[in-house]
Protein backbone atom coordinates (compact mmCIF):
# COMPACT_ATOMS: atom_id res chain seq x y z
CA UNK A 1 0.00 0.00 0.00
CA UNK A 2 1.56 3.25 -1.12
CA UNK A 3 1.01 6.43 0.92
CA UNK A 4 1.63 9.66 -0.96
CA UNK A 5 3.10 11.82 1.78
CA UNK A 6 2.58 15.03 -0.24
CA UNK A 7 -1.12 14.71 0.50
CA UNK A 8 -0.33 15.64 4.11
CA UNK A 9 1.53 18.77 3.05
CA UNK A 10 4.74 19.69 1.29
CA UNK A 11 6.50 21.01 4.39
CA UNK A 12 6.19 18.60 7.31
CA UNK A 13 8.11 19.44 10.44
CA UNK A 14 6.09 19.26 13.67
CA UNK A 15 5.30 16.32 15.94
CA UNK A 16 1.59 17.16 16.31
CA UNK A 17 1.25 17.18 12.50
CA UNK A 18 3.12 13.86 12.32
CA UNK A 19 0.91 12.31 14.96
CA UNK A 20 -2.16 13.53 13.09
CA UNK A 21 -0.87 12.10 9.82
CA UNK A 22 -0.12 8.73 11.46
CA UNK A 23 -3.65 8.49 12.85
CA UNK A 24 -5.09 9.38 9.46
CA UNK A 25 -2.95 6.77 7.70
CA UNK A 26 -4.07 4.21 10.26
CA UNK A 27 -7.70 4.95 9.37
CA UNK A 28 -6.97 4.13 5.70
CA UNK A 29 -5.36 0.77 6.42
CA UNK A 30 -7.51 -2.32 6.69
CA UNK A 31 -6.97 -3.85 10.15
CA UNK A 32 -4.85 -7.00 10.03
CA UNK A 33 -3.55 -6.29 6.54
CA UNK A 34 -0.26 -7.94 5.60
CA UNK A 35 0.50 -5.40 2.88
CA UNK A 36 3.71 -3.44 3.16
CA UNK A 37 3.09 0.24 3.83
CA UNK A 38 5.28 2.35 1.54
CA UNK A 39 5.77 6.05 2.24
CA UNK A 40 6.33 7.92 -1.03
CA UNK A 41 7.98 11.33 -0.52
CA UNK A 42 7.90 12.52 -4.12
CA UNK A 43 7.01 16.23 -4.48
CA UNK A 44 7.46 16.83 -0.75
CA UNK A 45 9.66 19.89 -0.14
CA UNK A 46 10.92 19.16 3.36
CA UNK A 47 10.44 16.70 6.20
CA UNK A 48 11.74 17.09 9.74
CA UNK A 49 12.83 14.20 11.97
CA UNK A 50 10.10 15.04 14.49
CA UNK A 51 7.32 14.62 11.93
CA UNK A 52 8.84 11.47 10.46
CA UNK A 53 9.57 9.96 13.87
CA UNK A 54 5.92 10.35 14.90
CA UNK A 55 4.70 8.67 11.70
CA UNK A 56 7.22 5.84 11.60
CA UNK A 57 7.12 5.02 15.32
CA UNK A 58 3.33 4.90 15.33
CA UNK A 59 2.99 2.81 12.16
CA UNK A 60 5.85 0.47 13.04
CA UNK A 61 4.38 -0.17 16.48
CA UNK A 62 1.09 -1.05 14.81
CA UNK A 63 2.37 -3.11 11.89
CA UNK A 64 5.99 -4.06 12.64
CA UNK A 65 9.23 -2.43 11.49
CA UNK A 66 9.56 -4.53 8.34
CA UNK A 67 6.06 -3.66 7.17
CA UNK A 68 6.59 0.10 7.03
CA UNK A 69 9.20 1.42 4.61
CA UNK A 70 10.23 4.74 3.13
CA UNK A 71 10.63 4.58 -0.64
CA UNK A 72 14.01 5.80 -1.91
CA UNK A 73 14.09 9.54 -2.43
CA UNK A 74 16.57 12.26 -3.40
CA UNK A 75 15.14 14.59 -0.78
CA UNK A 76 18.07 15.16 1.63
CA UNK A 77 15.79 16.14 4.53
CA UNK A 78 14.10 12.73 4.39
CA UNK A 79 17.39 10.86 4.17
CA UNK A 80 19.02 12.83 7.01
CA UNK A 81 15.93 12.47 9.20
CA UNK A 82 15.88 8.72 8.61
CA UNK A 83 19.54 8.42 9.61
CA UNK A 84 18.92 10.20 12.92
CA UNK A 85 15.74 8.25 13.67
CA UNK A 86 17.31 4.90 12.88
CA UNK A 87 20.44 5.64 14.92
CA UNK A 88 18.28 6.69 17.87
CA UNK A 89 16.14 3.57 17.69
CA UNK A 90 19.20 1.33 17.27
CA UNK A 91 20.82 2.89 20.33
CA UNK A 92 17.60 2.51 22.33
CA UNK A 93 17.48 -1.15 21.30
CA UNK A 94 21.01 -1.74 22.54
CA UNK A 95 20.26 -0.48 26.02
CA UNK B 1 44.63 46.50 -2.00
CA UNK B 2 43.08 48.82 0.55
CA UNK B 3 43.88 52.53 0.25
CA UNK B 4 43.60 55.00 3.10
CA UNK B 5 40.25 56.26 1.75
CA UNK B 6 38.93 52.72 1.58
CA UNK B 7 40.07 52.19 5.18
CA UNK B 8 38.17 55.33 6.19
CA UNK B 9 35.06 54.13 4.39
CA UNK B 10 35.28 50.74 6.14
CA UNK B 11 35.83 52.42 9.52
CA UNK B 12 32.80 54.64 8.96
CA UNK B 13 30.60 51.66 8.08
CA UNK B 14 32.02 49.63 10.98
CA UNK B 15 31.10 52.35 13.48
CA UNK B 16 27.73 53.39 12.05
CA UNK B 17 26.94 49.82 10.81
CA UNK B 18 25.68 51.18 7.49
CA UNK B 19 26.35 54.14 5.24
CA UNK B 20 24.76 55.90 2.31
CA UNK B 21 27.12 57.39 -0.28
CA UNK B 22 26.03 60.93 0.58
CA UNK B 23 26.95 60.36 4.22
CA UNK B 24 30.42 59.25 3.19
CA UNK B 25 30.81 62.26 0.90
CA UNK B 26 29.93 64.58 3.79
CA UNK B 27 32.00 62.75 6.37
CA UNK B 28 35.17 62.16 4.33
CA UNK B 29 35.04 65.37 2.29
CA UNK B 30 35.75 63.83 -1.09
CA UNK B 31 33.79 63.88 -4.31
CA UNK B 32 30.71 61.68 -4.90
CA UNK B 33 32.45 60.20 -7.95
CA UNK B 34 35.43 59.11 -5.88
CA UNK B 35 33.19 57.66 -3.15
CA UNK B 36 31.22 55.64 -5.69
CA UNK B 37 34.44 54.38 -7.28
CA UNK B 38 35.80 53.22 -3.90
CA UNK B 39 32.47 51.66 -2.91
CA UNK B 40 32.33 49.72 -6.17
CA UNK B 41 35.86 48.48 -5.62
CA UNK B 42 35.11 47.42 -2.01
CA UNK B 43 32.05 45.49 -3.22
CA UNK B 44 34.17 43.70 -5.85
CA UNK B 45 36.75 42.88 -3.16
CA UNK B 46 34.00 41.33 -1.03
CA UNK B 47 34.51 43.79 1.85
CA UNK B 48 31.08 45.43 1.73
CA UNK B 49 27.73 44.82 0.09
CA UNK B 50 24.92 47.07 -1.04
CA UNK B 51 21.38 46.95 0.24
CA UNK B 52 18.26 48.25 -1.50
CA UNK B 53 18.03 49.87 -4.90
CA UNK B 54 18.87 53.50 -5.81
CA UNK B 55 18.12 56.10 -4.62
CA UNK B 56 17.95 54.49 -1.15
CA UNK B 57 21.02 52.28 -1.57
CA UNK B 58 23.20 51.93 1.50
CA UNK B 59 26.27 49.84 2.24
CA UNK B 60 27.08 47.43 5.06
CA UNK B 61 30.05 45.22 5.89
CA UNK B 62 29.86 42.01 3.87
CA UNK B 63 28.28 38.90 5.33
CA UNK B 64 27.30 40.43 8.65
CA UNK B 65 23.59 40.23 9.46
CA UNK B 66 21.70 42.75 11.57
CA UNK B 67 19.35 41.17 14.04
CA UNK B 68 18.98 44.12 16.40
CA UNK B 69 15.20 43.74 16.58
CA UNK B 70 15.45 40.10 17.60
CA UNK B 71 18.23 40.72 20.12
CA UNK B 72 16.29 43.56 21.76
CA UNK B 73 13.12 41.46 21.85
CA UNK B 74 14.95 38.51 23.38
CA UNK B 75 16.71 40.57 26.04
CA UNK B 76 13.82 42.80 26.99
CA UNK B 77 13.30 42.61 30.76
CA UNK B 78 9.53 42.82 30.42
CA UNK B 79 6.95 41.91 27.77
CA UNK B 80 8.40 43.51 24.62
CA UNK B 81 4.97 43.85 22.99
CA UNK B 82 3.79 42.60 19.61
CA UNK B 83 6.20 42.13 16.69
CA UNK B 84 5.39 40.80 13.24
CA UNK B 85 8.42 38.47 13.37
CA UNK B 86 6.94 36.56 16.31
CA UNK B 87 5.05 33.37 15.47
CA UNK B 88 2.57 33.20 18.30
CA UNK B 89 1.40 29.71 17.39
CA UNK B 90 2.91 26.69 15.73
CA UNK B 91 0.61 27.16 12.73
CA UNK B 92 2.07 30.58 12.01
CA UNK B 93 5.58 29.15 12.17
CA UNK B 94 4.64 26.30 9.80
CA UNK B 95 3.22 28.76 7.29
CA UNK B 96 6.31 30.98 7.44
CA UNK B 97 8.67 28.09 6.76
CA UNK B 98 7.43 28.25 3.17
CA UNK B 99 9.05 31.72 2.90
CA UNK B 100 12.34 29.89 2.30
CA UNK B 101 11.10 28.48 -1.01
CA UNK B 102 11.55 31.70 -3.08
CA UNK B 103 15.16 31.91 -1.87
CA UNK B 104 16.08 29.46 -4.60
CA UNK B 105 15.98 32.45 -6.94
CA UNK B 106 18.53 34.19 -4.72
CA UNK B 107 21.08 31.40 -4.61
CA UNK B 108 19.79 28.78 -2.18
CA UNK B 109 20.34 25.47 -3.95
CA UNK B 110 17.59 22.93 -4.57
CA UNK B 111 19.49 20.44 -2.41
CA UNK B 112 19.90 22.86 0.49
CA UNK B 113 16.29 24.08 0.62
CA UNK B 114 14.83 20.92 2.27
CA UNK B 115 17.61 20.89 4.88
CA UNK B 116 17.24 24.58 5.72
CA UNK B 117 13.49 24.23 6.17
CA UNK B 118 13.72 21.09 8.29
CA UNK B 119 16.37 22.65 10.57
CA UNK B 120 14.39 25.85 11.05
CA UNK B 121 11.27 23.76 11.62
CA UNK B 122 12.99 21.67 14.30
CA UNK B 123 14.31 24.70 16.15
CA UNK B 124 11.04 26.63 15.90
CA UNK B 125 8.89 23.68 16.91
CA UNK B 126 11.18 23.09 19.91
CA UNK B 127 10.08 26.48 21.21
CA UNK B 128 6.50 25.24 21.31
CA UNK B 129 7.22 21.64 22.36
CA UNK B 130 9.19 22.67 25.43
CA UNK B 131 7.49 25.88 26.50
CA UNK B 132 3.76 25.32 26.25
CA UNK B 133 2.43 26.56 29.57
CA UNK B 134 5.93 27.69 30.54
CA UNK B 135 6.36 30.96 28.62
CA UNK B 136 8.07 33.69 30.59
CA UNK B 137 5.72 36.29 29.14
CA UNK B 138 5.30 36.26 25.33
CA UNK B 139 4.19 32.96 23.77
CA UNK B 140 5.77 31.83 20.53
CA UNK B 141 9.09 32.29 18.80
CA UNK B 142 10.85 35.02 16.86
CA UNK B 143 11.55 33.71 13.34
CA UNK B 144 13.64 35.77 10.97
CA UNK B 145 16.09 35.18 8.18
CA UNK B 146 18.40 37.45 6.23
CA UNK B 147 20.60 37.02 3.18
CA UNK B 148 24.00 38.65 3.05
CA UNK B 149 26.53 38.41 0.23
CA UNK B 150 27.18 34.67 0.40
CA UNK B 151 25.21 33.50 3.41
CA UNK B 152 21.72 32.80 4.64
CA UNK B 153 21.20 33.59 8.32
CA UNK B 154 18.31 32.11 10.30
CA UNK B 155 17.48 33.32 13.79
CA UNK B 156 14.99 31.66 16.10
CA UNK B 157 14.43 32.85 19.65
CA UNK B 158 11.88 32.36 22.38
CA UNK B 159 11.10 33.79 25.79
CA UNK B 160 10.47 30.42 27.37
CA UNK B 161 12.00 28.43 30.20
CA UNK B 162 15.33 27.78 28.45
CA UNK B 163 17.05 24.45 27.81
CA UNK B 164 18.21 23.99 31.41
CA UNK B 165 14.70 24.74 32.67
CA UNK B 166 13.29 22.04 30.41
CA UNK B 167 15.90 19.32 30.98
CA UNK B 168 16.66 19.77 34.68
CA UNK B 169 13.13 18.75 35.66
CA UNK B 170 13.62 15.34 34.07
CA UNK B 171 17.37 14.92 34.57
CA UNK B 172 18.29 16.15 38.07
CA UNK B 173 21.94 15.27 37.42
CA UNK B 174 22.11 18.16 34.95
CA UNK B 175 23.09 20.90 37.36
CA UNK B 176 23.98 23.86 35.18
CA UNK B 177 23.01 25.62 31.96
CA UNK B 178 26.23 24.83 30.10
CA UNK B 179 25.89 21.08 30.62
CA UNK B 180 22.22 21.26 29.63
CA UNK B 181 22.85 23.00 26.31
CA UNK B 182 25.77 20.71 25.42
CA UNK B 183 23.76 17.57 26.13
CA UNK B 184 20.77 18.94 24.21
CA UNK B 185 22.82 19.36 21.04
CA UNK B 186 24.90 16.20 21.29
CA UNK B 187 22.72 13.54 22.90
CA UNK B 188 19.29 12.08 22.35
CA UNK B 189 17.73 13.73 25.33
CA UNK B 190 14.42 15.51 25.93
CA UNK B 191 12.56 17.34 28.66
CA UNK B 192 9.36 15.70 27.41
CA UNK B 193 9.80 12.46 29.39
CA UNK B 194 8.39 9.81 29.06
CA UNK B 195 7.89 10.56 25.37
CA UNK B 196 10.63 9.11 23.17
CA UNK B 197 12.00 12.32 21.72
CA UNK B 198 15.18 14.29 21.63
CA UNK B 199 16.71 13.80 18.19
CA UNK B 200 15.90 17.23 16.72
CA UNK B 201 18.97 19.16 17.83
CA UNK B 202 21.20 16.19 17.04
CA UNK B 203 19.74 16.29 13.53
CA UNK B 204 20.49 20.01 13.25
CA UNK B 205 24.07 19.59 14.51
CA UNK B 206 24.67 16.72 12.08
CA UNK B 207 23.59 18.81 9.10
CA UNK B 208 25.67 21.81 10.19
CA UNK B 209 28.80 19.69 10.55
CA UNK B 210 28.30 18.02 7.19
CA UNK B 211 29.80 20.89 5.17
CA UNK B 212 32.43 23.53 5.85
CA UNK B 213 30.34 26.59 5.01
CA UNK B 214 27.81 26.18 7.81
CA UNK B 215 27.61 27.12 11.45
CA UNK B 216 25.33 27.45 14.44
CA UNK B 217 25.45 29.20 17.81
CA UNK B 218 22.93 28.96 20.60
CA UNK B 219 22.61 30.79 23.91
CA UNK B 220 20.28 29.68 26.69
CA UNK B 221 20.84 31.33 30.06
CA UNK B 222 24.55 31.09 30.82
CA UNK B 223 24.91 28.12 28.46
CA UNK B 224 26.46 28.67 25.05
CA UNK B 225 27.46 26.39 22.19
CA UNK B 226 28.75 26.85 18.68
CA UNK B 227 29.38 24.27 16.00
CA UNK B 228 30.61 24.31 12.43
CA UNK B 229 33.12 26.51 10.64
CA UNK B 230 30.74 29.49 10.69
CA UNK B 231 29.81 28.91 14.33
CA UNK B 232 32.17 31.65 15.38
CA UNK B 233 30.46 34.12 13.02
CA UNK B 234 27.13 33.23 14.62
CA UNK B 235 28.53 33.54 18.14
CA UNK B 236 29.90 36.97 17.21
CA UNK B 237 26.38 38.15 16.32
CA UNK B 238 25.02 36.77 19.60
CA UNK B 239 27.89 38.07 21.73
CA UNK B 240 25.80 40.94 23.09
CA UNK B 241 23.29 38.51 24.58
CA UNK B 242 23.77 38.88 28.30
CA UNK B 243 23.25 36.05 30.72
CA UNK B 244 19.61 35.86 31.57
CA UNK B 245 17.32 33.38 33.13
CA UNK B 246 14.79 32.96 30.36
CA UNK B 247 14.64 31.86 26.78
CA UNK B 248 16.80 30.39 24.07
CA UNK B 249 18.24 32.10 21.01
CA UNK B 250 19.78 30.25 18.07
CA UNK B 251 21.47 31.56 14.94
CA UNK B 252 22.39 29.50 11.89
CA UNK B 253 24.75 30.66 9.14
CA UNK B 254 24.45 28.81 5.85
CA UNK B 255 26.88 29.37 3.01
CA UNK B 256 25.17 29.72 -0.34
CA UNK B 257 26.93 28.24 -3.34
Amino acid sequence: MKIQVKKFGKILTSRPAGRDAALTIKAYITPGTKDIIELDFSEVISVGPSWLDEVLTFLRNEHGKDKVICLPTNNPSVNEALKVIDSTKDTAGER
Amino acid sequence: MKTKTKEHILDFIRVSRQARPIELVQSLGISPQAIHRHLKSLVVDGMIESREKPPTTYYVLADIPHFDGALNWFQSKSDPGPFSEVCETRDVLSARLSHFVPLQKRGLSQNDLPLVISMAGELGNNSFDHNLGQWHDVPGCWFEFQITRQRLWILIADRGQGIYGSLSKVFPDITNEQTAIEKAFKETISGRFPEQRGNGLKFVTGIILKKANRGIACVSGKGKIQYGNLGNNCAEVLKTVSNKKVGTITLIAWGME
